[in-house]
């Protein structure tokens, strides 16, 4: 047994070795970086211009690589941080990770309203509530009415996810100070709350509940992907809280030049072309070319929060969350 | 090194000693600063991040009282119904005279004990998951009732499933040491079952079953991959969840070195207390020679206990079943793709860690077998703790420690493989060591003087030594791969993200409920583990053989 545990150490340690550092690293969530993601075909896209080698290492989730960032600070490999969001942007900006980008956002959708020197979007979306309309034909037209009914609900951990905390802001947004009650009364028809978005969204395919929260865009996904429409967004009076996904670059980046390149790519006519309908979310430059489903798609009234509110009082909401939830 | 030390410590009066060589036995004792090198680095990584230190506000907040709340009260609930439920299967098992379908039923038990935690999550939600075959028909028991697996439900029924089997093969192991004598004098007296249950089990049982119920209380409070997969929110989760989801989530330092002191004096008390009460029982001898049955059965008495076994065991491997659609699954070539190469890195990493970990336990032995021959009790009790401390030292807050003092120095993209195989054997010292004692110390209680007087060298010496320890090394081999074999909570953190082991698989695959593929993975991860053990046993039983003495030693 010892000599193959050596075997494996030693094998491992020349497995491991044979990976040598990118012209660019960039760190970025699990499913972006998938079989099915944006990643991949992002990578080979931009390399095709650039005549260089890039990296995408992928952990968990958009809170995880700010974590990331904050541990390794001077030390990190990252050269982009990609897959933040906009409720993130000033503690990032805060803890001094990030550094400005130059690129020229002019091209933008003016419906985006998008103005920050550090932080380039690249897609976006309104959290909603997808429901299954062959089974419920009269969804919940308001987030109040949905809380206060007992349809059976999944939704995901404000804390490692960002729909969760898009979820969070939303009944701040609506319920103000009377955020702990509503989570309480939301509790009780709470099947279960999950890690990421992935888990609660399977769940729901699975027949989990009668509702999950993701985005305005899912139903576009089943369109387009299994010619499915029976899944659809229900659409709140109150409006709904938007996402808008962003990448930055880092602020002990080797290679500023190219991360900067990197980010103009990102939302060039033929980035903007692949998110989409790998990403599932809204392209942030307009006259992108998409399937028809995403024309039927709802489009809600957008709920506003600014980044340094968030970031002064999302603790004392998390908190209110668990406590309440409970 | 672990067999130069052996040499060393045994071999006192040996050639050896006089070309200096002595101080190599002195190379064992670094083995200590050694197995706390990496504890106190986890702690120092947390402290020194910016400087936090512990938030002992949150003591008072509610969610902490929530958390420390579920966590005592699942874990009491969970810890309590296996010893209960336990005692009357025990009992059964112990009148029947099948001695066959008893060595399965106990070998059944084991195996539910060690088959990795993800294993039986996977098993349950296909049983009882939002889709599972059982759920329509526990809805239909009772109008407008809506099961949810997810919370306070799944997660005992996890613990059950793990903990009630250990627990009948315990009680049994008790009640078997019940001498002959007793039964044969409870029969002359004419005792009434209530009162041999009284006066000859109920003493046995008891010892047994306080001893028990703490050690499977600190399990439980400890539960790491059960609360994460199955618990479902806020409502119901524990302590050791909560310190990753601080450190995880919210990267707040500050509030999960408030919980992992608290996880650490709570857990570690228990622990103290209950080992304090006697040594651990996993670690007892089995004894095997009963003749007597306790109670003269009628056939058909015996027929119906052998029927109510049976159906406890199909009880108990209903969520093994659940996974056996999948084996269709087997033949396609998807799975392959999908499972090879987690299937050879869990191997390998198994294996690895189980040599690494029973080296570096056999080494610790060693100071402590020379201090036992010098009769210094208070440093034996001193060495040992810190040997195992491992054991209450929550391993959500060691990994995470390291990977905050670890993530700036290490590329861990490149090296975290490594520190997986690392972690994974320190976390796994204790039980090889726990494993390993009884043996050695009982080798030198009986042999000791008999090598001195003989003047063996210090190669004979070794030779006779193995040979009496092969079996429990071996038996402890296989636990401790099989341990780290299924591993998730410290994979979960140092995993490099294009690689994946079998447990990690199947935490992805079930958590986004793919479930044919998470049963497929299980069921490959649980032939792995049974057979590993089955293998290992075969090969101690074998050796225990042509080993000096007959090998009494069959227990985890």
């Amino acid at each position: 047994m010892k000599r193959t545990s050596l075997f494996t150490l030693a094998a491992s340690a020349l497995l491991t070795s044979s990976c040598f550092a990118a012209d660019l690293t960039i760190y970025t969530y699990d499913s972006f970086n998938s079989e099915w993601g944006p990643g991949p075909q992002l990578e080979k896209s931009f390399e095709a211009q650039c005549q260089c080698d890039i990296e995408f290492i992928a952990v968990d989730d958009g809170v995880s690589i700010l974590n990331r960032a904050r541990i390794e600070k001077a030390s990190t490999k990252a050269d982009v941080l990609l897959g933040l969001d906009d409720s993130l942007t000033q503690v990032t900006r805060d803890e001094g990770l990030v550094q400005a980008h130059g690129v020229d956002l002019s091209s933008l959708t003016s419906a985006l309203a998008w103005d920050d020197e550090d932080f380039v979007p690249f897609d976006y979306g309104y959290f909603s509530f997808i429901y299954d309309s062959s089974k419920i034909a009269q969804p919940a037209d308001s987030l109040k009415a949905l809380i206060s009914s007992n349809a059976s609900v999944i939704y995901q951990d404000p804390r490692t996810s960002t729909p969760g905390q898009g979820l969070m802001l939303w009944v701040n947004a609506v319920y103000g100070d009377e955020a702990a009650s509503a989570w309480a009364e939301l509790a009780k028809h709470t099947v279960t709350v999950t890690k990421g978005w992935w888990e609660a969204y399977s769940m729901f395919l699975e027949g989990g509940a009668d509702y999950v929260l993701s985005y305005n865009t899912s139903p576009a996904y089943h369109a387009v992907v299994d010619g499915e429409s029976k899944y659809k967004a229900a659409l709140f009076d109150e409006g709904h809280i938007a996402q808008v996904e962003v990448a930055a670059i880092s602020q002990y980046s080797d290679n500023p030049e190219l991360a900067k390149q990197f980010l103009s790519f990102l939302i060039s006519p033929e980035a903007q072309h692949i998110i989409p309908t790998t990403n599932w979310m809204l392209p942030v430059i307009d006259n992108v070319e998409l399937p028809a489903p995403f024309s039927s798609l709802i489009t809600p009234k957008r709920l506003n929060f600014t980044p340094a509110q968030v970031a002064e009082q999302r603790k004392a909401m998390i908190s209110t969350w668990r406590s309440s939830a409970q | 090194m672990a067999v130069i030390c052996s040499i060393m410590t045994l071999g006192k009066t040996s050639p050896a000693k006089k070309i200096g060589l002595f101080s190599l036995s002195q190379l064992c004792w670094l083995s200590y600063p050694v197995t706390l090198l990496v504890t106190l680095l986890a702690f120092y990584g947390l402290m020194s991040f910016e400087g936090d230190s512990a938030d002992w506000q949150l003591l008072t907040d509610s969610y902490f009282l929530g958390v420390l709340g579920f966590t005592l009260k699942q874990s009491t609930i969970s810890s309590f119904a296996s010893v209960l439920f336990a005692i009357p299967i025990a009992r059964a098992l112990n009148q029947l005279n099948a001695q066959r379908f008893k060595n399965i039923f106990l070998g059944l038990c084991l195996l539910c004990f060690v088959t990795p935690t993800l294993v039986v999550v996977t098993g349950l939600v296909a049983l009882l998951g939002r889709s599972g075959w059982l759920t329509p028909y526990i809805e239909s028991l009772v109008e407008d009732y809506s099961w949810n697996l997810y919370g306070l439900n799944g997660i005992l029924l996890a613990h059950l499933f793990m903990n009630m089997p250990f627990a009948i093969r315990i009680i049994h192991q008790q009640l078997a040491t019940i001498p002959d004598t007793s039964w044969r004098l409870a029969k002359q007296l004419k005792l009434s079952p209530w009162q041999r249950f009284v006066i000859i089990e109920k003493p046995v049982i008891q010892s047994a079953g306080l001893m028990l119920f703490g050690f499977i209380f600190v399990l439980c409070f400890n539960s790491f991959a059960v609360v994460l997969a199955l618990g479902g929110g806020p409502q119901s989760t524990t302590l050791e969840v909560a310190v990753y989801q601080a450190l995880k989530y919210d990267f707040n330092i500050s509030e999960a070195l408030t919980l992992a002191w608290s996880q650490l004096l709570i857990a570690g008390g228990l622990y103290a207390c209950f080992s304090a009460m006697g040594t651990p029982v996993w670690q007892s001898h089995e004894v095997i020679n009963q003749t007597t049955r306790p109670y003269p059965l009628t056939s058909q008495g015996s027929r119906l206990r052998l029927l109510a076994l049976c159906g406890m065991g199909i009880l108990l491997l209903l969520p093994y079943v659940a996974l056996l659609p999948s084996i269709s699954l087997f033949f396609t070539a998807d799975i392959w793709r999908l499972v090879m190469q987690p299937l050879l890195l869990s191997i390998g990493l198994g294996m690895t860690s189980a040599s690494i970990s029973l080296v570096m336990a056999y080494t610790l032995l060693q100071p402590i077998r020379s201090q036992l021959k010098q009769k210094r009790s208070m440093r034996v009790k001193l060495l040992e703790q810190v040997a195992t401390h491992q054991l209450f030292a929550p391993a959500m807050v060691i990994s995470v420690g390291l990977f905050v003092f670890l993530l700036p120095r290490v590329d861990l993209d490149r090296w975290g493989i490594i520190v997986v195989i690392l972690l994974n054997s320190a976390v796994l010292v204790p039980f090889a060591f726990q494993k390993l004692k009884p043996r050695l110390i009982q080798f030198d209680q009986q042999y000791d003087r008999l090598c001195l007087s003989l003047k063996l060298n210090t190669w004979e010496r070794w030779k006779i030594e193995w040979a009496f320890i092969r079996p429990s090394f071996i038996s402890a081999a296989s636990l401790v791969f099989v341990l780290a074999a299924g591993d998730v909570a410290i994979f979960a953190i140092f995993g490099p993200s294009d690689w994946s082991t079998l447990p990690w698989l199947i935490y992805s695959l079930a958590g986004t409920y793919r479930i044919p593929e998470a049963s497929a993975a299980s069921l490959l991860l649980l032939l792995v583990c049974a057979g590993a053990l089955w293998l290992l046993q075969l090969v101690a039983n074998r050796t225990a053989i042509s080993s000096v003495e007959p090998s009494t030693d069959a227990e985890p």
